[in-house]
């Protein structure tokens, strides 16, 4: 039953004076300021710059990929693109930025009234943009998950500066993971861990996942850079190194770091949901249990990235077959929470008109889409027949990037933009974003699930015309048009609301229920 | 797999589970939004919930494990997996070596005849692909009989396929990033016989 100890479990309500913080901030704010609402306003700003950046990139090999054959962008431009837009939308874009919406809200959610480390979240902000610049200058073309020894043949001369922002890359996620976890556990030992807010449950787990897998990203970076300067030959077998050595290494941090957004999105939602409901969660502590198991499970299914092969076998396939089938289990535990959360009592009319709320509804409903095909890509025999490498795959991780993690994100943007404006946003252009990036991450989805269930290999820029390819290689790149209007809207909504939009209230996100409903009646426990 | 395929068996029991869990989920989603009637559901619900998808994640596990098993146990039975295996005592109708380079696929058949762009069998065949590569990782996958599979350089792979009955060609394709020219790197799988 909800009881006080829940609502107190929900920690500080999430609410600030709206101000125009973001009109009132000066330069040296912008680049030197400790404030945690200027360092999370700096990585919320940057991380839309580098999802304009990024879908452009989409965009642009979209376009090549609407029609068989080669029209607009070369094989190798593609690939470059390919690579930038997947290092910049995951690196730049959704890692950062859910993790800045958890500076923005930590500090009041868990009461501290201040970022802890804010030197760490400066410094790795700065370490974050120079791996950006190395990356843009070097322009690499062997994908995000850079598979030597094709990653230590390809690419100009510049190449070797992608290693060193792949190096810098883990210097600044690690870096983050110290500030969340020092925030989460100041907290913790402060109100107690049975009182704990679940966005420092979120902080903790996301803390331990950067903290533990972060160094081995560095090290894959180093190891990368001097095995290309041939003064090491660890991943290059034709020099005596493994392959396998680089696959353990490297998804050790790679399957963490699909979590890595995936956490600090999650500890969003759970502060949202109950501000825009006016009530606690289903449950506290079935949400820390979720937590707690990801962050385990998140940590030893690596294997099944790069399964089967000759020595993932016997034994450890199976084990990374079952509990990778296993991470249905929090993560189902989450969507059961908050569907459970909307089922318990009225949904107040005040939260429906909500955009960030619609966000926040299709961000669960793409968790789910994302979610289930879990199911067959973790089974070694569905992934032996048409998943490894098919577009199943990034059908499964675009659900999950673009249609929970992005939409979580927006979600955390339009809620808090009263708050750093001052002003709300246009409902009408809300709207039209909501429903453009809806029905276009929709579309993109399901074209990709569908091309993967037929074969369509990942990474190409060509394709053979074959009937049930092309058709939806174009719905695909329609999609992802509307996508990008969608963020045309979103970026003229936030620009011009800034200093035309309506002011905002005392309490834009007060709680406006029906007579006789609204906020759960909330029992002595 | 072999015996992945169809509107029936393994491969389309699992997608059909992945929909109905899908639809149960939207389903939920959609009334928690609309339903008129309000109530706080009780914390059995959420262990019942917990219970069916242990027995999801057992039934998925043991099934995907027999089915890889019985793929697996022709070329454990034969021996292809151990070093010094001969194709002449092997339980397969054909065996083709393939080296796969950046970009392509060269087959040698049994007489030791190489193709740049076909693995020729008949009909039905039991055919074992010795795939190596010294290069670069690359993919190996055959769309219409359902394998695809990843291998490292210097490392052998082996899979095997039931060739499809009816002749004709068939795409073999590369399915792992393995430089500018991977769109590229395909090949024909050519069952012989009269086309129909």
């Amino acid at each position: 039953m909800a009881s006080e100890l829940d609502a107190v479990r929900m920690g500080e309500m999430p609410h600030w004076e709206p101000a125009d913080v973001l009109g009132t901030m000066t330069l040296s704010n912008l680049l030197f300021s400790n404030d945690y609402r200027h360092i999370a306003l700096k990585g919320i700003l940057t991380s839309v710059v580098m999802l304009g950046l990024g879908g452009l990139m989409a965009m642009l090999f979209r376009t090549e990929l609407a029609l068989p054959d080669l029209q607009l962008i070369d094989a190798r431009p593609y690939m470059s693109l390919m690579t930038l837009h997947g290092m910049l939308m995951v690196f730049g874009f959704i890692i950062p930025l859910v993790i800045a919406l958890n500076y923005y809200m930590m500090p009041k959610v868990l009461g501290t009234g201040q970022l802890l480390l804010a030197g760490a979240a400066q410094w790795s902000y700065w370490t974050l943009i120079l791996a950006a610049v190395a990356l843009v200058i070097a322009r690499p073309d062997f994908t995000w998950t850079f598979y030597p020894p094709m990653s230590l043949r390809v690419g100009g001369d510049l190449v070797w500066l992608g290693y060193v922002a792949i190096a810098l890359v883990a210097v600044s996620e690690f870096l983050a993971g110290a500030v969340l976890m020092r925030n989460g556990w100041e907290a913790a030992t402060r109100l107690g861990w049975g009182k704990l807010p679940l966005m420092g449950w979120g902080a903790i787990s996301e803390g331990i996942l950067l903290l533990g897998s972060t160094p081995i990203l560095g090290l894959v970076g180093i190891v990368m850079l001097t095995d290309w300067l041939e003064l090491t030959a660890m991943f290059d077998p034709a020099r005596g190194g493994d392959v396998m050595t680089f696959m353990y290494m490297f998804w050790f941090y790679g399957h963490p770091a699909v979590y890595l957004p995936l956490m600090p999105a999650i500890a969003v939602l759970y502060t949202l949901l109950p501000r825009f409901l006016g009530r606690p969660v289903w449950s506290y502590w079935s949400a820390v249990i979720a937590f707690s198991l990801l962050t385990v499970l998140g940590f030893i299914v690596y294997p099944h990235h790069f399964q089967p092969a000759e020595n993932v076998s016997g034994l450890l396939q199976r084990a990374a077959q079952l509990l990778t089938l296993a991470i249905f289990i929090p993560s189902t535990l989450h969507v059961f929470n908050w569907i459970a959360s909307l089922w318990s009592d009225e949904i107040p009319r005040s939260a429906r008109r909500a955009i960030p709320f619609k966000f926040l509804i299709a961000s669960i409903f793409f968790l789910m889409l994302g979610g289930v095909t879990a199911y067959v890509n973790a089974q070694i025999a569905t992934d032996s027949a048409f998943v490894h490498n098919t577009y199943f795959v990034p059908a499964h991780f675009h659900a999950m990037f673009a249609g929970f993690m992005a939409n979580m994100a927006m979600a955390g943007i339009y809620f808090l933009y009263p708050y750093f404006t001052g002003r709300m946003y246009s409902q009408v252009l809300g709207n039209l974003h909501f429903w453009s990036w809806q029905i276009g991450i929709f579309t993109k989805v399901m074209m990709m699930y569908y091309l993967g269930y037929v074969y369509f290999p990942r990474w190409v820029v060509d394709y053979l015309d074959l009937p049930q390819w092309s058709g939806a290689q174009l719905a695909l790149t329609g999609g992802a048009y509307l996508i990008g209007l969608g963020f045309i809207v979103f970026v003229v909504n936030m620009m011009w609301s800034a200093s035309r939009g309506a002011k905002a209230t005392d309490d834009p996100w007060a709680v406006d229920a029906e007579p006789g409903a609204g906020a759960a009646p909330v029992p002595a426990e | 797999m072999e015996t992945a395929l169809g509107l029936t068996g393994y491969q389309a029991t699992m997608m059909i589970l992945v929909f109905a869990v899908l639809g149960l989920g939207i389903a939920a989603l959609f009334l928690a939004l609309f339903l008129p009637a309000r109530w706080r559901p009780p914390y059995w619900v959420e262990f019942a919930f917990v219970v069916l998808l242990l027995a999801l994640v057992w039934y998925g596990d043991r099934e995907s494990a027999e089915v890889f098993a019985a793929y697996q146990a022709p070329l454990e039975e034969s021996g292809v997996l151990e070093a010094g295996y001969d194709p002449a005592v092997g339980n397969f109708d054909r065996t083709i070596r393939v080296l796969a380079f950046q970009w392509g696929y060269a087959f040698v058949n049994e007489e030791d005849e190489i193709s740049r762009n076909a693995a020729v069998v008949k009909p039905g065949e039991r055919v074992l692909f010795s795939i190596f590569a010294n290069d670069v990782i690359h993919g190996f996958n055959i769309p219409a009989v359902g394998i695809t599979a990843e291998f490292d350089p210097g490392r052998e792979r082996n899979v095997w396929i039931r060739a499809p009955e009816k002749p004709g060609k068939y795409l073999i394709q590369c399915l792992n990033y393995c430089g500018v020219g991977h769109a590229q790197m395909k090949a024909w799988l050519v069952v012989e016989g009269a086309e129909t």
